[in-house]
């Protein structure tokens, strides 16, 4: 994978710099012929990522754009300004700016005056900054070191036993070919105020997890908990078989050296498997920035809708919200858009960061 | 320190379903390195040399037999726990760490000894009446001074923040042999260290490890499968084949008195030449040829195989020995004649002096009796005379 | 480069070089003190006689095993426990579920809850829309893979490497950029009349809607370069033989490579195949206008979330248990197929 990652690299650093010529040689008879067998794939990845790809970031500036007829009324920056302030569906086919709105918390809506000087109510739908983004930052920074740490043990425990090795790598595999929403909802039956773990560790039946009048934090809590059963079976299979892949030379070499089991992890194991480390951080990273399927699986809907006390709204879940409605689609391209930067930033963060720590 | 090999035994179990029987890496070993001195194990691959020193080292359980350092059982001991050096023979430096890392990692987990004293400076009994001594941590500046030092005694100290692969495998070699040293083991274990060196490195690392040895007084073993190599450092070596020990000794005395044909044919080069012959009335014979007078003792007439080490044959106009040269081979110093002869059992190959002048076709030679061996036939061809 | 940055940044900082720290270190007093050559240097348990330690380690390491094997029964059970609950659930009455004490077996046996699932969850249509589907994409990305990855893995051609690099880094794309303008996309090819459900070629609206769960995922870049990677292993004399015998590449391809990269293949396909079974965001989009041709995972979530209230759990269960089944299914029987093709990603390559 470490060739992937270095793929990726170089494709970013050949960006800027002038690609050599190729000099002709015999290989080349073969030119028009691979082009043939790459149709396929380009045409494919051209109609359905290269050319979205595109059209969503010029979508994402278009003002009332329209995705039946196609039609908008030009440039603006007010979709990121909807996503980054007030954004939900609105009554109007106009937004409103939240610095000239009034709020009003008992029928949860803004009202004011849009940009156009009409005056209208917005329905407090969702709120970007104050729930999707904080709630998948947390939801990021919480599941995913925590479920690198239980894997790197799983894996170093199951590396080294010998009896019922097969077995145990076999049961911690079984979550990857479960389906995120059926699992979700047994977890949803799981951490029900009536269900088994309250039942177990005795919170009683009005201890709720994920009900409708359950606190954020405890919905929060269920949430990551799901995340990191789901996410470990994948994370322990790469670390185990890259684990299998280090010499055992090393790990003689540190008993020589008389270091101790936690020593020969620190200073051995973990620099050994940096390049595996460094690719789940990124894979699940960029996957838990998109966590959507596991609020659906375990909530159904992210409550955000009448009387809930928590909002389980995620990035993605919100870009899914405005694609639904012709109207908001602009915005979802805006977020989508903004979803991608962030990714693209944490991505060269790691990357810089890891420089020194990867040992390839 | 000493260490005492009693009836050492490595057995890989077969499998008897599959009627694969048990091998045996290790036959009862008995061996004792002295105290301070540098011991070769030799052998072909195969003869379970390594197997030995990784017994030795505590990576390998004998399946049989103790292993004893001074007057301690440490058989069933962890490696990290029998404080030795190991150099292994693809040297195993830790890739991610700088060679100061490397160096100083075995220190990072070792722990130094002081004696307790009173306020007058005597020293301190606990309640066993042994004197009392208390362990810390080496600190950063103890642990810069030695790595430093040990790094001076190797010859490296111009690498320290360099990274593994940015050294040549003779630099490599001496970092493992740094980070075998640097925790002042009783004990150094060298896994074929030389082998992954070019000739010319390999005749000066090789005098480096004699003088660090030396210099230090560690007790030393170590494997090779180049007689050469371990005839030229060792205080002592152990010629071994197929996991049984075929003879041991001062190098010189081992090539001098082959104990049977195989140690004979094993330490040499070019090896010894092998002749079919026979012993009758006291006398060893190749063809019709007397080679050597037995004066020690009687010994049967019988077929026997003779051996001539190639240094032992001359070139002598007025010899009786006569050999088919079919190529001479120059070697700079000495030529190498590679001949034939009606009783040989390969190619005979012999030096001789580069100003004598030889041409391809009959040449005619003398032996040297006292380089001439004769080996029984039977069991385990030992030598006759 | 990196030692002139940081000589810079030394100088702007006045800060000292690694080389003058040394020097300084040397200097002090106590480093001067230290003397090495009278050092003992011992193990962490000091000069503890070899009996002694042979007993702690042996104590040391049944613990060991004790705690490694006691965490992954531990962590098994973490992981296996949902599987058992979700089973037990689906044979449970709601008022079993419901009650004030928790069973761990069911109290009475509830098969019913099955039939119930039949009855009312259209469970046979939707795994017919997914098996179609899944079939239909998974062929069609093995096709497009296959020859993807021969391209670059065999043949020349001017920009391979840039081409390459570009569709790897397509993977780090989030979809959600992409699913907007396919959304419209689909809406707008020929065969979608969107909104009106009206089509006039000879498509009918259900086979537009399929067609637009299919093709959008033919292609597949992860797999090209899985599949890539097995086909640069194959030697490059078994081409040239190929070449000398007169087989055209075309030939070599599928005659040769194909059935040696086999096992790749059956890895990606029951992947795929696996991950059309678990697809739900598309589908939920692009079937929102009958939701009888929605696939299995979309139906899943929308049925019983409740009646009169409170949540039937036990014919959830059921559902969900007839959803993840066939998946376990698969897992047995092509366990090592499937974990090869998943592992895969982790190793240098």
């Amino acid at each position: 994978m470490a060739n992937v990652l270095g793929k990726v690299k170089d494709f970013f650093g050949g960006l800027f710099k002038r690609k050599e010529r190729v000099s002709a040689d015999a290989g080349e008879r073969n030119n028009w012929k691979a082009w043939l067998y790459l149709a396929p794939v380009i045409i494919l990845l051209a109609i359905f990522t290269f050319y979205p790809l595109i059209n969503t970031v010029v979508i994402a500036f278009l003002k009332n754009y329209n995705y039946t007829t196609g039609l908008s009324d030009g440039f603006t920056f007010d979709n990121f300004l909807n996503v980054l302030t007030l954004a939900g569906r609105t009554t109007t086919q106009e937004t409103i700016y939240r610095w000239n709105t009034t709020y009003d918390a008992v029928t949860k809506t803004y009202t004011g005056i849009d940009s156009d000087g009409i005056a209208c109510t917005v329905y407090f739908q969702t709120d970007v900054i104050k729930y999707a983004l904080p709630n998948t930052m947390l939801i990021t920074f919480i599941t995913v070191p925590a479920s690198i740490v239980i894997a790197l043990l799983i894996s170093v425990c199951l590396h080294s036993i010998k009896a019922f090795q097969k077995i145990f790598q076999t049961i911690f595999f079984v979550p990857y070919v479960t389906n995120a929403i059926a699992v979700g909802m047994v977890f949803a039956v799981l951490f029900d105020s009536k269900g088994i773990l309250n039942y177990i560790f005795n919170l009683g039946d009005s201890f709720f997890w994920i009900d409708r009048a359950a606190p954020w934090s405890h919905g929060m809590i269920a949430l990551c908990i799901y995340i990191v059963w789901h996410s470990l079976p994948y994370k322990i299979l790469i670390f185990l078989s890259a684990l299998q892949n280090i010499d055992k030379q090393y790990y003689d070499a540190a008993k020589i050296d008389c270091a101790g089991k936690f020593k020969t992890f620190m200073n051995v194991t973990v620099p050994m498997l940096s390049p595996q480390i460094l690719y789940i951080m990124i894979t699940s990273f960029i996957g838990s920035f998109k966590e959507y399927t596991s609020v659906v699986g375990l909530f159904g809907s992210p409550s955000t809708d009448g009387g809930s006390t928590k909002n389980m709204y995620t990035i993605v879940y919100y870009i899914y919200d405005c694609i639904k409605q012709p109207d908001t689609v602009a915005r979802g391209a805006a977020a989508a858009l903004l979803l991608f930067i962030i990714i693209m930033i944490f991505t060269a963060i790691q990357f810089q960061v890891s420089k020194k720590r990867v040992h390839y | 320190m000493e260490i005492r090999l009693k009836n050492l035994t490595k057995c890989f179990p077969g499998n008897p379903k599959k009627g694969i029987p048990d091998t045996y890496a290790v036959n009862a070993l008995d061996i004792t390195v002295p105290d301070g001195k540098l011991v070769g194990l030799l052998g072909p691959s195969g003869c379970g040399k390594s197997t030995t020193l990784y017994m030795i080292a505590g990576l390998l359980e004998p399946s049989e037999g103790e292993i004893w350092f001074g007057d301690e059982d440490v058989t069933d001991l962890e490696p990290e726990k029998r404080g030795i050096g190991l150099v292994f023979q693809n040297y195993a430096l830790y890739p991610h760490m700088t060679v100061y890392k490397n160096v100083a990692f075995p220190l990072t987990n070792l722990r130094i000894e002081e004696k307790m004293l009173d306020e007058n400076g005597n020293q301190l009994l606990d309640e066993d009446g042994k004197p009392a001594v208390k362990r810390r941590k080496l600190t950063k500046d103890e642990i810069d001074k030695i790595v430093r030092e040990t790094a001076r005694v190797v010859q490296i100290e111009q690498f320290l923040e360099r990274k593994p692969n940015q050294l040549s495998g003779g630099q490599q070699q001496r970092v493992a042999i740094a980070r075998a040293l640097v925790k002042k083991p009783k004990v150094l274990l060298l896994d074929e260290p030389l082998s992954n060196l070019d000739a010319r490195l390999r005749l000066q690392t090789r005098e480096e490890i004699r003088r660090i040895q030396q210099s230090t007084g560690i007790t030393t073993v170590f494997v090779t499968h180049d007689q050469e190599e371990a005839m030229s450092i060792s205080d002592e070596i152990v010629v071994m084949k197929l996991g049984v020990e075929q003879q041991r000794g001062v190098p010189q005395e081992v090539y001098n008195n082959p104990c049977n044909k195989f140690v004979a044919n094993f330490l040499g080069t070019p090896p010894i030449n092998l002749f079919k012959g026979k012993i009758k009335g006291n006398k060893v014979y190749v063809g019709d040829q007397v080679v050597r007078d037995i004066t020690e003792k009687d010994v049967p007439d019988q077929d026997c195989t003779v051996g001539i080490r190639p240094e032992g044959i001359i070139v002598d106009p007025n010899g009786t020995f006569d050999f088919e040269c079919g190529r001479i081979l120059t070697m700079g110093r000495d030529i190498m004649l590679m001949s034939k002869h009606p009783e040989a059992l390969s190619d005979t190959k012999f030096l001789i002096d580069a100003f004598v002048q030889v041409e391809v076709g009959n040449v005619k030679c003398t032996v040297k009796p006292h380089k001439c061996f004769a080996f029984s036939l039977e069991g385990d061809e030992l030598r006759i005379i | 480069m990196e030692y002139d940055s940081r000589n810079f940044i030394q100088k702007l900082f006045g800060m000292k070089s690694r080389e003058q720290k040394q020097a300084e270190r040397e200097a002090s007093a106590e480093y001067q003190a230290i003397e090495t050559s009278s050092m003992t240097l011992v193990i962490k348990e000091g000069h503890t006689d070899a009996a002694q330690l042979a007993r702690a380690q042996k104590v040391g390491k049944i613990i060991g095993s004790i705690i490694t094997y006691g965490f992954l029964l531990f962590m098994s059970v973490i992981i296996l426990f949902p599987f058992y609950w979700m089973i037990i659930t689906s044979l449970k009455s709601t008022t079993e579920i419901r009650g004030n004490v928790q069973t761990f077996f069911p109290v009475t046996v509830l098969w019913s809850n099955y039939i119930t699932v039949f009855n009312t969850f259209d469970f046979v249509t939707y795994v017919g829309n997914t098996l179609i589907v899944g079939v239909i994409s998974t062929i069609g990305t093995l096709i497009t893979t296959i020859l993807a990855a021969f391209a670059f893995a065999r043949l020349n051609f001017h920009g391979k490497d840039l081409i390459f690099s570009i569709l790897l880094a397509t993977m780090m794309i989030p979809g959600e950029m992409m699913v907007i303008t396919n959304y419209i996309t689909v809406a707008k090819l020929p065969w979608y009349e969107f909104g009106h459900g009206m089509v006039n070629g000879w498509l009918t609206y259900k086979d537009s809607v399929f067609a637009s769960m299919i093709v959008p995922f033919w292609v597949s870049v992860f797999y090209i370069y899985l599949l890539r990677q097995n086909f640069k292993q194959i030697p490059n004399e078994l081409y040239l033989a190929a070449k000398v015998d007169g087989k055209s590449d075309w030939q070599f391809l599928w005659k040769v490579m194909v059935p040696l990269a086999a096992p790749t293949l059956i890895s990606i396909f029951i992947l795929k195949l696996m991950g059309s079974w678990n697809s739900y965001v598309w589908p939920q989009l692009v079937t929102a206008k009958d939701e009888s041709w929605r696939l299995v995972t979309n139906g899943l979530r929308s049925s019983f979330s409740t009646s009169a209230g409170e949540p039937q759990y036990g014919i959830q269960m059921a559902a969900t248990i007839l959803v993840t089944v066939p998946l376990l299914l698969l897992f047995i029987f092509f366990r090592k197929y499937i974990m090869k093709g998943v592992g895969r990603a982790g190793i240098k390559g």
